[in-house]
């Protein structure tokens, strides 16, 4: 089965690669076959309902294709994580999750809260589509720096639960950070994020490596050590193409292989 | 002037048929939200299953992972009658919701390499994987390693599905109880002929208790419905649970609880560590859970979640429902401390 976050992330990593132009011209057809009439787009092809990969595609299509993707766009300036307005519900997802539960971003799919991951990624959308200025960008920005976890990166939502802190994960901690990059958000809530991504003390998978890999090769112009953006960004290439199985791909999963390709082209 | 006369048995007849009608209105208005019908099937399938037979859980005492669990397994699967799984195609879905140090919050492997022995060398099942969905991450690799899953299934020579990423299958949902009319499903769990739930003991601040039902959040795509797929938890999560155990595709099912070691208090990932020494098992989930409950120290009849699936005819909860075998409940027993309210 072909799903759209593979296609496209293998499409914005391949784009600019001349050997591969028949390749992207088959998944943009793939992506475009795949839109819905509401403009967005499903996982795959039996998914009967828009979602958070509306946001992959309209990256992906961005360059190529402007008015598949505006109708993307639109799909996803109306539609947002829930929001809370009850005084005193505030103050319980306060206490229970310590969020400010006023501010949303996106979600995985429409009726749900926000999340690191698709508010993320629909800015990374939004920017590659050159819409800089529009609120809910705005409000998506403040959501990932109130979601930050105190001590560097992001979980997949709230940095607390209940009793306890909980750990960043790679892939939050990264895409979070290359979409404030693409916003120049620098403080130091990024700052200690770039720092947690730095550390090397994880269990080392394909999966960790290609995310690092891929915020790093991407974040040179950002960060003001270069050198040691550098540093990280050929220790983690290094380290991933010793993953690389002998099919081609890592750990088998076309999801961890797109992300791992989208540092082939650096 | 005519006069009218009302009998006394007529009058009776009247008070009846307005009470009735009184009776049925206020009903009508109570299962409004979900429908008077499904109320009713529900209603009626629980009030059914009080006449079934009861549901058979086994109890088993293992004092240590480096014990005899293969032989707990066997004289479990025994005791709870499980179903006939020989030349079946079958998913071994433990809980590997995540690795935290010293938090026990997931199934240890070893519980579940005996499994996967039993199953292929005394019941002989035709294909046996492991599969799991994880929810607070994306990619379950680093949590295998963490785990000592990527090594145990690299020695029992078993492949690991990871449920997030297959095919995708949709699944009509005959309850009734979430707003949803069907749910996609892994193709790996849909096409199986059996599903074996393996859970850990241990409490849950939003169901109170995490068992065999709580551990089919696992078996949903996380690239459809996100992560934690909490899609899921706004339908309410009692109702989506009640979903997925009347809707489940599979044909067989059993669980398998590792409560060895278990985990009280903030569940299911921060709590602390207590030394059960059991395992439990049972083909009916509630029983299961319910059983799990009582093993806890806990009563199933104050968890919601445990109480509507049963008022829903999806299994037994009462302890006279339930019909315990291998080692008594009360020499198993510990008094967990319950999960704060979330």
């Amino acid at each position: 089965m072909s799903f759209v976050e593979p296609t496209a992330a293998v499409m914005i990593a391949l784009e600019q690669d001349a050997f591969a132009v028949d390749l992207v011209r088959r998944a943009r057809a793939f992506l475009k076959q795949l839109q819905r009439a509401d403009g967005g787009w499903g996982i795959a092809a039996p998914d009967d309902e828009s979602g958070w990969m509306t946001a992959w595609a309209v990256w992906a299509l961005a360059q190529s294709d402007d008015d598949v993707a505006q109708r993307g766009v639109q799909w996803l300036l109306n539609h947002s994580g829930l929001r809370v307005t009850d005084p005193k519900e505030i103050e319980r997802v306060k206490q229970v999750l310590k969020i400010d539960a006023t501010i949303t971003g996106w979600p995985w799919l429409p009726g749900d809260a926000a999340w690191i991951f698709p508010t993320a990624l629909a800015l990374l959308a939004l920017n590659a589509m050159r819409i800089h200025e529009h609120p809910r960008e705005q409000e998506a920005i403040q959501y990932l720096l109130d979601r930050a976890i105190p001590t560097g990166g992001w979980n997949i939502g709230n940095p607390f639960m209940v009793t306890g802190d909980l750990p960043p994960t790679v892939e939050n901690t990264a895409l979070a950070l290359l979409a404030l990059d693409a916003y120049a958000i620098e403080n130091e809530i990024t700052r200690r994020a770039r720092a947690w991504l730095a550390q090397e003390n994880f269990t080392p998978t394909a999966f960790e490596w290609a995310w690092r890999a891929w915020y790093w090769t991407r974040s040179k112009s950002q960060v003001s050590d270069l050198k040691a953006s550098e540093e990280y960004a050929n220790r983690a290439l290094v380290a991933l193409k010793e993953l690389q199985r002998a099919d081609g791909s890592f750990d088998g999963n076309p999801f961890t292989t797109a992300i791992a390709a989208m540092t082939l082209d650096v | 002037m005519t006069n009218f006369k009302i009998s006394r048995r007529a009058l009776l007849r009247l008070a009846l048929g307005g009470g009735i009608i009184a009776g049925g209105a206020v009903v009508y208005k109570q299962t409004e939200s979900v429908g008077f019908d499904k109320w009713a099937r529900w209603m009626l399938r629980g009030q059914a299953a009080r006449f079934a037979p009861a549901s058979r859980v086994a109890l088993a005492a293992v004092p240590s992972y480096d014990a005899d669990v293969l032989g707990a397994i066997r004289a479990l699967w025994r005791d709870a009658n499980a179903p006939d799984l020989q030349n079946a195609n079958v998913v071994v879905k433990p809980n590997l919701v995540d690795y935290i140090t010293e938090r026990p919050c997931y199934t240890m492997p070893q519980v579940t390499a005996a499994l996967l022995q039993f199953l292929r060398e005394e019941v002989r099942v035709k294909s046996v994987v492991v599969a799991e969905g994880t929810t607070f991450r994306r990619d379950p690799h680093a949590l295998l390693i963490q785990t000592g899953y990527r090594d145990m299934l690299a020695r029992q020579r078993v492949a690991f599905v990871d449920l997030n990423y297959d095919d995708l299958v949709p699944i009509p949902l005959r309850g009734g109880y979430a707003k949803m009319d069907k749910l996609f499903m892994a193709r790996t769990v849909a096409q199986a002929d059996a599903l074996i739930s393996v859970p850990k003991l241990k409490t849950h601040h939003w169901t109170r208790i995490s068992g065999s039902i709580k551990n089919l959040f696992g078996i949903v795509p996380g690239v459809k419905y996100g992560f934690p797929k909490n899609t899921l938890h706004i339908q309410g999560i009692d109702a989506f649970l009640a979903e997925l155990v009347d809707s489940l595709p599979t044909p067989k099912r059993f669980a398998l609880v590792d409560g060895i070691v278990g985990l009280q208090g903030d569940g299911p990932l921060f709590g602390t560590p207590v030394a059960s020494g059991a395992l439990v098992g049972g083909g009916d989930f509630l029983a299961v859970d319910a059983t799990c409950a009582r093993l806890m120290g806990l009563d199933p009849a104050a968890m919601e979640i445990l109480v509507f699936m049963a008022w829903a005819g999806l299994g037994q909860i009462d302890a006279n429902r339930i019909e315990l075998r291998g080692v008594g409940l009360d020499t198993l027993r510990k008094n967990y401390e319950p999960a704060p309210s979330a």
